[in-house]
């Protein structure tokens, strides 16, 4: 009995293939990126009925003035779950649904490049939602805003667990937006079909290849400082308790270090979207294609320098305030080209307004209007006036309801024939636009408005100040028009499921690779892939006497997936462990009494560095080994790289030991709260490290390696493992070294 | 002194530097003739000689971190940059420190290294480690600029590993401004209390209102923003030149 049976067998052990392909199972444990697609669109389209009926509620309370419908606590929890609700379980799983389903498709690809991670990415959207909302059975729903500013969100100011699930209920979120983004860049760079160069990518999987990098910079940063607010409230750090020595505006500064870019990241997906939707209803090309790819990429560069724009009101200093001005004002030069590009686009084009077009134009207005409110915010003056204010309000909701969810309510009539093999009622869907469209101007284009009128946002009640109620009635109005949308567009969805006229191939004479098979696809995507030598395939096979322009060589360099993958993980624990050390810093630059750098025993430290260092010597020559096909030498440097890594722990646990012992604890100073925070991570990522070296060591030792693949995962895993190194080198620099420089 | 008085006349005219741009430029022509490219090399002086003798100078010279930071975002990106581009098409360098790594380091090291407290201190104070800086400044952003500007195009990065190698370069001096602007203490302590050689310290103080705490702000907001927006423009250009690279051998991407 070899290895490999062993590992099949303890598979099947689990989970036989005649049970999985069970109707009742298939769709609980398929890994088809098709399947996972429609299960996260499901998920978002739940959770958007959830955060609808949130929004209802906040509507109907301040309909008028002086109401007493809600009781003020669970106004604020409403606010607090619909906003949350709405980012991380609508907008996101809806967007990724649609990424997962269309990607792989437009670049020929059988599947996303892991499929069971790409399970679990989806799996982590509907368990982070139940945590969300378990909270309200758990003793109260947070209700500190989805920005969770502290100190409220600390214990002595919100003492109920609701931050606690709100927090973990991100964090979950957030490693399944993770593992979506480094499942997609993977996908993109390492499962192309022939011909499908990088030059060549249709505009929606470029820019969603791009934003993947925009989640890898932007989330861990925000699952840092998670981390921190839980270790604040569940250890007793001091992170953001200012009374204790910490810093309530560097939450803020980390908060919006992601939250900034989370805009970005819900809305370049949408950019997508449109980008691929215009040129199909105008039959014409995108205009500027280079534009509109390059400009993507501007966006995410810029997007990571703008955050303090969230901060004027803080008090930042003039300087800063400065800066983050040019920088908001700069943003929006590439936001800017891509208008023009859409609009230039429909130009001189045979616009036909099927109902995914309509959706788009609607967009594109909302959208320039969300944008010229959105720079108004860049000037700080300004921004001090209309910060707290409905004008706030009204510009955010501009943004992600005018422009991000009428991009996907376009999306979904344009690939729903793909999805389900039939179209979705024109009729039916023209009664959602328009009711769409009124009902949301109505709601928020008034509450512009109020904000200038001076009505602050979060409170749950107003008084009766002539103009503020016919307003808040108006915009109440308006939430029933676009719940009425929502039914027509529900049952749509499920009239045209089972009656929609059938689709065809291609039903919109689209040019992109995902109309090239049947509608829908079969399991493994496609028979055989059309010849790719432009952007637009379709248009080539359709026109083969005036094809496009061949853009650039047909050669497709495809890169190891492990490897790929394993680098942009690594990439995106960069940003996470970068938040940590700079946190570590900002509160090393303010000494307080009690235990500090200087009591830590360095040379002991030093010693146990060199284990973990010299485990990166004898894991490269295990790999070396491995190459070499020997097998006996190979299980002899990865054993030994697993024992310095443990003797690596056992240094670090000693030193903790002896540390408590001294009483010293996580909760003594600022100095403990951020070495063991700094430290204790860097140690859970060792001891990852070793459980994942010590599945390869089994596998190994079953002889799973001696067959076919000389193993580009054990590569991958030693990736990951010098990686572990390299930030120990930086924790020992900034932890024990700096101090002796003082 | 008052502001005006000062940018009127505190342009330093330092003989060694005014010698060495002339020689620099004498060898240029002499070198390399027609076949250069003259106007990117003339930029290069013009700007060099704006960094080293205009007022800025006099203010980096124990005033203000700020114009330090100024005179060093100069030396480090802009004049090696434009030296670079000032080489003739013929010009190839076939060195072990062409290799991107010690660009990415050189150019990264510029920056971290220099900004060393011990460091920082006396260049802005040593005459003598003043033009070792300048020196090692050019020479590491020229090392860096190489790997993307290189006069040949098979010397240069491809265009998308220039992007990681822009980008990645980009992050680490960002997290060098990020710790500049949030520190709460002075990381180049000359600057809080300057020697007032030219009785302008007042003005500095109230007038343009730069107190220390604020310059070390302004100074580490240069760096993190004006810098990455320069790195952005040439990761830009990256895309641009991968955009429009000529078929069929340039797509090893």
């Amino acid at each position: 009995m070899n290895g490999t049976t062993t590992i099949a067998e303890f598979r099947d052990a689990i989970l036989d293939p005649a049970k999985r392909a069970h109707y009742r199972l298939a769709w609980l444990s398929t890994v088809d990126h098709k399947r996972i697609g429609v299960l996260y669109m499901l998920t978002g389209l739940f959770f958007f009925i959830v955060g609808g009926v949130e929004a209802l509620f906040i509507r109907l309370q301040l309909a008028v003035p002086n109401n007493h419908l809600l009781h003020p606590d669970t106004f604020n929890k409403l606010f607090t779950l619909h906003g949350t609700t709405m980012i991380f379980l609508v907008a996101m799983p809806l967007l990724f649904g649609f990424v997962n389903y269309v990607l792989p498709l437009q670049i020929g690809a059988r599947d996303m490049a892991f499929p069971r991670l790409n399970a679990f990415g989806f799996w982590c959207q509907p368990f982070g939602g139940i945590l969300l909302h378990f909270s309200i059975l758990a003793g109260g729903a947070p209700a500190v805003g989805w920005f969770s500013y502290a100190p409220l969100s600390e214990t002595p100011y919100s003492s109920t667990p609701g931050i606690d699930y709100w927090a973990i209920a991100i964090f979950v979120l957030g490693l399944g937006t993770i593992s979506f983004a480094v499942n997609t860049i993977t996908t993109v760079i390492s499962c192309r079909g022939p011909g499908m160069t990088m030059r060549r990518l249709p505009l929606f999987t470029w820019m969603n290849f791009i934003n993947s990098f925009l989640i890898l910079i932007a989330l861990p940063v925000l699952n840092a400082g998670l981390a921190m607010i839980l270790i604040d409230r569940q250890l007793e750090g001091h992170f953001f308790l200012p009374f204790r020595g910490g810093s309530a505006v560097l939450w803020q500064h980390i908060f919006w270090a992601f939250g900034h870019p989370e805009v970005y990241i819900v809305v370049l997906p949408a950019f997508g979207m449109v980008s691929e939707i215009i040129p199909v209803f105008s039959r014409k090309p995108i205009f500027g294609y280079e534009f509109v790819a390059a400009s993507t990429v501007a966006i995410v560069v810029l997007s990571s320098l703008v955050w303090g724009h969230h901060m004027f009101t803080v008090g930042m200093g003039r300087p800063m305030d400065l800066f983050f001005i040019i920088t908001s004002m700069l943003i929006a030069i590439p936001t800017g080209v891509k208008v023009l590009n859409w609009s230039a686009t429909m130009f001189g084009g045979r616009i036909r307004f099927d109902v995914p077009m309509l959706f788009c134009i609607a967009f594109l207005i909302q959208f320039t209007f969300a944008g010229l409110t959105g720079i108004s915010h860049a000037s700080a003056a300004l921004d001090w006036q209309t910060k707290n204010s409905y004008f706030l309000v009204g510009h955010f909701h501009f943004v992600f309801v005018g422009a991000i969810v009428f991009a996907m309510l376009g999306a979904l009539p344009y690939w729903f024939p793909k999805m389900s093999g039939r179209m979705m009622s024109e009729s039916l869907g023209r009664w959602t636009f328009w009711l769409w469209v009124i009902g949301f101007n109505m709601t928020f284009i008034i509450q512009h408005v109020l904000g200038l009128y001076g009505m602050p946002r979060r409170i749950f009640t107003y008084p009766d100040i002539p103009g503020w109620g016919w307003m808040n009635m108006l915009s109440t109005i308006g939430v029933f028009f676009m719940s009425a949308g929502s039914l027509v567009l529900l049952w749509n969805v499920a009239h045209s499921l089972f009656r929609g006229r059938v689709a065809g191939d291609n039903p919109w004479n689209a040019w992109t690779l995902e109309w090239a098979t049947t509608s829908p696809p079969q399991h493994e995507n496609f028979v055989a892939l059309p010849p790719i030598h432009s952007r637009r395939p379709l248009w080539d096979v359709a026109n083969p006497d005036r094809p496009d322009p061949v853009v650039g060589d047909d050669q497709v360099v495809l890169p190891d997936h492990n490897k790929t993958g394993i680098l942009a993980f690594i990439f995106s624990e960069v940003g996470f462990f970068g938040t940590l050390i700079l946190a570590y810093l900002y509160f090393y630059a303010h000494p307080q009494a009690g235990p500090g750098p200087k009591g830590l025993d360095v040379p002991r430290t030093l010693i146990f560095s060199v284990c973990l260092f010299a485990s990166s010597f004898t894991f490269w020559r295990s790999e070396v080994a491995l190459t070499k096909q020997r097998r006996g030498s190979m299980l002899g440097w990865l054993g030994l790289t697993i024992a310095l890594g443990g003797v690596f722990l056992v240094g670090q646990v000693n030193e903790y030991w002896k540390l408590f012992q001294t009483g010293v604890d996580l909760s003594t100073n600022m100095f403990s709260t951020t070495f063991f925070t700094l430290t204790g991570f860097h140690g859970l990522h060792v001891l990852i490290g070793l459980i994942v070296l010590l599945i390869f060591l089994w596998v190994a030792w079953e002889g799973d390696f001696a067959s076919s693949r000389p193993g580009s995962a054990f590569k991958a895993a030693g990736y990951y493992w010098h990686f572990v190194d390299v930030v120990w080198v930086f924790v020992l620099l900034t932890v024990y070294i700096l101090p002796l420089m003082r | 002194m008052t502001t005006y008085q000062f940018f009127t006349t505190a342009w330093t005219w330092n003989s060694i530097v005014l010698i060495l741009s002339a020689v620099a430029l004498v060898g240029y022509f002499l070198a390399f003739g027609q076949r250069g490219r003259p106007l990117y090399f003339a930029a290069a002086a013009v700007v060099f000689l704006l960094a080293l003798i205009s007022p800025f100078s006099a203010l980096a010279n124990g005033y203000l971190f700020s114009a330090h930071m100024v005179q060093h975002i100069l030396l480090v990106l802009i004049v090696p940059a434009l030296l670079v581009l000032s080489l003739p098409q013929s010009f190839s360098l076939r060195s072990p420190i062409t290799h991107p790594l010690i660009g990415w380091i050189a150019g990264v090291g510029a920056m971290w290294l220099w900004h060393a407290p011990t460091l920082c201190n006396a260049a802005a104070t040593s005459r003598t480690v003043s033009a070792i800086q300048t020196t090692s400044l050019l020479i590491m952003g020229s090392l860096f600029w190489w790997q993307v500007l290189a006069p040949r195009e098979e010397q240069r990065l491809s265009p998308l590993a220039g992007i990681i190698y822009l980008f990645t370069a980009c992050t680490a001096c960002s997290v060098l401004g990020i710790i500049l602007t949030f520190a709460p203490v002075s990381i180049c302590p000359v600057y809080q209390h300057p020697v007032d050689r030219l009785g302008i310290l007042s003005t500095i103080r109230g007038d343009w209102g730069l107190t220390s705490d604020r310059d070390q702000q302004i100074g580490g907001l240069l760096m993190w923003v004006p810098m990455c927006a320069i790195y952005a423009t040439a990761i830009l250009a990256q895309l641009a030149r991968w955009h429009s690279s000529p078929e069929p051998e340039q797509s090893n991407a």
